[in-house]
């Protein structure tokens, strides 16, 4: 009769710790929600870095277009810095892209003498890096 | 003696269902609301602090604060380089801010204070004028274009080698309402600025001249800047440099004086040399020297810009 009586104090709170395993659960995969979906942290404080690629792509271009302006290298090895750690071979991919796809002139030929002066190659920048002929 | 071991027995398994019951039945909702709420901790303090979302894809409006300020900066940098409008606003849309104008006249002002490079100001005001934001800052480093053309960046300079001044009457520009304290040399202001000579410089010294004034609290420095047609040029940096000590000040912070004019206020026994931050010769000896009226007086000097603004089409409207 003391052994019934255990098995039946055992199964209260089997029962118990199955509610409370329920509700743990569901309160993980809620708490993950709210983490990741609903209020992640780090949402507003995002670095060049993280971009979409076209706006990734859109800042490469204006820190081409800032050292055409200001000619301060150093500044311009910084901003490109800060697009990654892959930032040197994003601006040559995006250069070469513009290249192939023969995009604006003006925006590849800054490109490229922005990507010359920090010490990167590629045969395919020597036409953009001499003067443009005067047209006759 | 079997009945009476029953009668004992009764009450406590009565006693043990009512606690099974009550576990399993009145608080099963306690129960669940208690994991409930453990799970939701543990769930949070893993998705913040444990493995945090770390967004890849993110538009320039996630931007924080700094990089704001320097995404705004390419931005009008690389309005100056390509004069293309549409681009531009659609790069500062990406900002998503509703109140950008406001932005970008809160980041001219910081520029200013901060004493900038003069084309880093005059970029960025240039943005902020074509945003439609009129302050002070942005009628001093740009001004609304004379002729009525549409605002885009002078792209193409063109040297005058002998610019010939004209009698024309010129234009006036907006008149300013506040004024700016004129700069004293104070030996505690040590600014960084060094003047550098150029092969070719982008002003001339157009005149010199003794100023002796009866009104004036103090000696001082006056300055004019003028453009190749000499039209009052407003926004010039004026390099002041003096044995022990240097200062520098812009053109156009006292419009009741004039739209390009600014001074500096000189000190006994002090020989000051003068020079325009983007490219003048260097005027040297300036000293505070006895006037025929006996006052102390000082010196006017007026700047011509050799180089003539054409305004560039924008690549983008080509």
């Amino acid at each position: 009769m003391k052994w019934a009586t255990m098995q039946q104090s055992g199964y209260a709170w089997l029962r118990a710790l199955a509610y409370a395993g329920i509700g743990l659960v569901v309160g993980i995969g809620l708490g993950l929600y709210l983490g990741w979906v609903a209020w992640p942290a780090e949402f507003t404080n995002a670095n060049p870095s993280v971009l979409q690629t076209n706006h990734r792509r859109d800042y490469v271009l204006m820190i081409a277009d800032a050292y055409a302006v200001d000619g301060d290298v150093a500044a311009a090895q910084q901003r490109v810095a800060s697009l990654g750690e892959d930032g040197q071979e994003f601006l040559m991919a995006t250069l070469l892209d513009m290249i192939l796809r023969g995009e604006q002139e003006g925006d590849t030929r800054r490109l490229a003498r922005l990507a010359d002066d920090l010490g990167l190659y590629s045969p395919a920048m020597e036409p953009y890096l001499t003067p443009p002929e005067p047209a006759s | 003696m079997r009945r009476r071991r029953q009668r004992a027995l009764w009450p406590r398994n009565r006693h043990t269902d009512d606690a099974a019951t009550s576990s399993g039945r009145v608080s099963a909702a306690g129960w669940v609301l208690l994991g409930l709420v453990l799970g939701l901790a543990a769930g949070l303090w893993y998705a913040w602090m444990v493995e945090p979302v770390v967004f890849v894809e993110v538009s320039p409006a996630r931007f924080n604060e700094r990089y704001q300020a320097e995404y705004i900066f390419l931005v009008s940098q690389s309005y100056a380089a390509n004069g293309n409008w549409p681009q531009t606003e659609q790069r500062l849309a990406a900002l998503d801010d509703s109140a950008i104008g406001q932005t970008v006249a809160n980041l001219l002002e910081r520029y200013v204070r901060e004493q900038e490079p003069a084309a880093v100001i005059r970029n960025l005001a240039m943005v902020a004028r074509q945003l439609g934001v009129e302050t002070q800052a942005v009628a001093l480093f740009a001004p609304t274009p004379l002729h009525g053309n549409t605002a885009t960046p002078t792209a193409i300079l063109t040297v005058l080698p002998t610019p010939t001044p004209m009698p024309t009457a010129s234009p006036t520009l907006t008149a300013i309402a506040t004024v700016s304290p004129t700069p004293t040399p104070l030996p505690t202001s040590i600014p960084t600025a060094v003047v550098s000579p150029t092969a070719q410089p982008n002003y001339r010294l157009l005149s010199q001249e003794r100023l002796c004034l009866t009104d004036a609290p103090a000696p001082r420095i006056e300055i004019v800047t003028q453009d190749a047609l000499l039209n009052p040029l407003p926004g010039v940096e004026v390099l002041v440099s003096w044995n022990g000590g240097a200062d520098r000040f812009f053109t156009g912070f006292k419009p009741a004086e004039g739209p390009s004019y600014g001074d500096f206020t000189m000190s006994q026994d002090v020989s000051y040399t003068v020079a325009l931050a983007e490219g003048s010769e260097a005027v040297s000896g300036l000293r505070i020297e006895p006037c025929d009226n006996g006052l102390d007086g000082g010196w006017r000097l007026t700047f011509q810009n050799l180089r003539l603004r054409i305004t560039a089409t924008p690549e983008g409207e080509e």
